[in-house]
């Protein structure tokens, strides 16, 4: 009688225990059938939960700035069934961090949208095996379609980490209607020697209601680890912060220490910047140029978003985008960055078709096309940038020509370290603490110490 | 040797035993005893053991010693040790005096008034660090900042605040400093209640003064309130960081750099759980150091 009892009790929790495996969708596998000859004719594809964490992009009517995913994934989910999908929202601040604990957790999503250069995922995290290659779900024609330095910034050790989706790169934002007012005329193709950016940026610095206190500066920008509004500054005279083999620092040379005196000079020789220039306040730096009741600086460096926001009616401002100053490397030079999906480890093959299958859909042509529209970066297919988003929008358009001038960021492993050694450093010098030849010197000790554990 | 395994499984039956007995009182413990188990046991177990690893998703490596050499042979650790000794030196006793101060000011007052200053002085205490960290960058605002503002008066030209090597740091104190201490007030009170009036009117008949009696009854009789409030705003101190990464983000340079900011760093910016758990070890070894020394000097004659 009791053996039964047990019997009965082992049947039921092996019932139980199939059925709750069996509905965890996650786990479904493909099912390959075979015909009479032994050849392959089905593949089952693979059903179950994708998970896709994104931020907030473009608003619709009803203020909702996720959408685009929304109904694509839709879309996507009609297309195959027995997939769902599920959205989480992150806001893009917090990417970064979220993403760490969940890789730390090994609970990361299926998908996320990564610019490997910006933090969020670095190059040590595809070193150890979380970040899927994504070369052979794409056609060579297909990965021909995306510009070499977007497929590059994703490129580890010969495979490629992801699908570009977005280019991005900074570029110099004019306040057109404080140029009127001081009847300073823009450059000409938003193009200028350092020489004629200070001269026009002298006359943009001004006292306007007459009690000896300045109330417009020309320029403004701050200095702070992860962000690369001022570096531009420090490429003009040709300087680089590493060899291209990246194996040595090179941003105490005779080119990076008269970079950095350039940028430091405008504010402490030409005092054409105000004495806030070079600090941490991202967001008040934003609004000393773009909110209306401020509008105290003509020029400000910005990222590619920028451009996007300043034509929203929040920060509505009559501007123009215009070049980095070129120095003494004769061109115009700016700093670029790559956004794409990346397609976290996953076991199963099925799943890492679909999930693969998910990426390519919403980094088509036609996504990208609708995302250089709507959220103010450029496409990284050239088949999206050549049906010319950018056709009723100027601003856009120019800073596009810029990403011709794009520098990308070493790709070190540990190049956020390498970069907090360094704008830790430059923070002192905008603050007048240190001459660009010390801070630059007293950078060369960490960095070093940083390569030296890669020789 | 061979009476202590029976003496041994004795003492375990007579634990199961006392357990069982007393099993409606572990019941209502099991849920706490759960939370604490799986939130802060587990959890600290763990990074003591990856102090020891280099950590990797798929498989942590044991380095011994490794870690912690790192982390002892880094610049950056020592200033941030530094700025944290200082903020901790100038914040926590400004703070029990406070509290100390505010709590007989208010004691004397009728229950109406009481009520109020308890609220007002402890609402700090319940507002979010991250606004109150906003308002200060605003107070500290090179342009429209009160501070400066106020330098303005007496025509002192405005300060970088937050943007200077030399300010940034004090800036923080003073911020910390001029919040006000709410559970140091609270705990005084409490404390102060607990003092018999017997003890006052014996004091007032022996010709006591009210400094007097303030300086050698109240005082006294309130050392285990500051013991526990020195040792509790000690390692409050050490662990500051939401102050540092709402404002100033560890600079200018590194002249805000303190304990807590670097172990986050290490840990979800640069992805070295095993340093960052080192980091914290040795954070742990100093805040324990303290609080022992704290405990022999402030609480030998309350044993």
């Amino acid at each position: 009688m009791k053996t039964k009892k047990w019997i009965a009790i082992t049947a039921l929790l092996t019932l139980v225990a199939g059925t709750i495996l069996a509905g965890c969708g996650k786990s479904s596998e493909q099912i390959q059938r075979t015909d009479k000859s032994g050849e392959e004719v089905e593949e089952k594809p693979w059903t179950g939960k994708i998970t896709v964490w994104d931020g907030p992009r473009w608003a619709d009517a009803n203020d909702n700035k996720y959408h685009w995913l929304e109904a694509k994934t839709a879309e996507f989910e009609a297309a195959h069934p027995g997939v769902k999908i599920e959205i989480v929202q992150v806001p893009w601040a917090e990417m970064p961090d979220k993403l760490n604990v969940a890789i730390a957790g090994k609970a990361w999503p299926d998908i996320a949208p990564v610019d490997i250069s910006g933090g969020a995922v670095s190059i040590n995290h595809i070193k150890q095996g979380v970040i899927e290659p994504m070369d052979e779900y794409l056609t060579k024609d297909e990965w021909a379609d995306f510009y070499p330095n977007a497929l590059e910034a994703y490129t580890y050790d010969g495979k490629i980490y992801g699908v570009p989706n977005s280019i991005t790169v900074h570029a110099m934002l004019l306040n057109l209607d404080l140029f009127k007012e001081r009847g300073v005329d823009p450059p000409k193709d938003g193009r200028w020697t350092y020489e004629e950016f200070v001269e026009k940026m002298k006359q943009l610095t001004f006292d306007r209601d007459g009690d000896g206190q300045i109330d417009v500066y020309g320029f403004s920008t701050y200095i702070l680890p992860g962000y690369y509004e001022a570096w531009p500054f420090l490429y003009m005279d040709g300087a680089r912060p590493l060899s291209e083999d990246l194996n040595q620092y090179t941003f105490d040379d005779p080119k990076a220490v008269s970079a950095l005196k350039k940028l430091s000079d405008l504010k402490f020789v030409h005092k054409l910047a105000p004495p806030e220039m070079g600090g941490n306040d991202v967001g008040g730096t934003w609004k000393a140029w773009a909110a209306s009741d401020q509008r105290m600086v003509a020029v400000e460096p910005w990222a590619t978003w920028a451009i996007a926001s300043a034509q929203t009616d929040k920060w509505k401002t009559n501007f123009m985008v215009a070049e980095y100053p070129i120095g003494d490397s004769g061109k115009p030079i700016t700093i670029g960055g790559v956004g794409g999906w990346v397609m976290f480890h996953e076991e199963n093959d099925g799943k890492k078709k679909m999930v693969a299958e998910l990426i390519k859909y919403l980094s088509s042509t036609d996504e990208q096309y609708t995302m250089a529209k709507n959220y103010g970066v450029f496409p990284a297919r050239k088949s999206a940038a050549e049906k010319n988003p950018f056709i009723d929008n100027p601003q856009m358009a120019q800073a596009m020509n810029m990403a011709e001038q794009a520098v990308m960021l070493p790709r070190h492993p540990d190049w956020k370290k390498i970069d907090e050694a360094i704008q830790t450093q430059l923070q002192l010098v905008l603050n007048g603490e240190k001459t660009p030849e010390e801070a630059l010197k007293a950078a060369r000790g960490p960095v070093e110490e940083i390569l030296n554990q890669y020789k | 040797m061979k009476t202590l395994v029976p003496y041994k499984s004795e003492k375990i039956k007579y634990l199961l035993k006392d357990i069982w007995k007393n099993r409606v009182y572990y019941l209502f413990l099991a849920p706490k005893m759960v939370v604490f188990t799986l939130f802060i046991a587990i959890p600290v177990i763990w990074a003591f053991i990856l102090a020891f690893q280099e950590y990797n998703v798929f498989g942590s490596t044991w380095v011994g010693l490794n870690n912690f050499i790192k982390v002892l042979n880094s610049e950056v650790f020592y200033v941030a040790l530094w700025n944290t000794f200082k903020y901790t030196v100038f914040t926590v006793p400004v703070h029990v005096v406070i509290a100390l101060i505010l709590a007989t000011l208010i004691h004397p007052l009728g229950k109406i008034a009481q009520s109020f200053f308890r609220a007002a002085f402890y609402l700090p205490t319940v507002t979010s660090m991250v606004i109150i960290a906003m308002v200060w960058r605003w107070i500290y605002n090179f342009r429209f900042g009160l501070f400066n503002y106020f330098l303005s008066w007496f025509g002192i030209p405005p300060v970088d605040w937050l943007g200077q090597s030399a300010t940034a740091l004090w800036a923080i104190i003073i911020m910390s400093i001029l919040t006000p201490p709410g559970v140091g007030i609270i705990l005084y009170l409490a404390a102060m209640s607990n003092i018999p009036d017997t003890l006052y009117e014996a004091a007032k008949i022996d010709g006591a003064g009210p400094f007097q009696r303030w300086y050698r009854i109240t005082l006294p009789m309130l050392k285990p309130t500051t013991l526990y409030l020195v040792m509790i705003s000690t390692i409050g101190s050490f662990q500051v960081f939401t102050q540092i990464i709402m404002m100033t983000k560890g600079g200018p340079g590194y002249a805000t750099e303190t304990l807590v900011h670097l172990i986050y760093k290490t840990a979800f910016r640069d992805y070295e759980f095993g340093v960052a758990s080192a980091q914290a070890m040795i954070l742990f070894i100093i805040i324990l150091f303290f609080s022992v020394i704290q405990y022999r000097l402030l609480s030998t004659d309350h044993d």
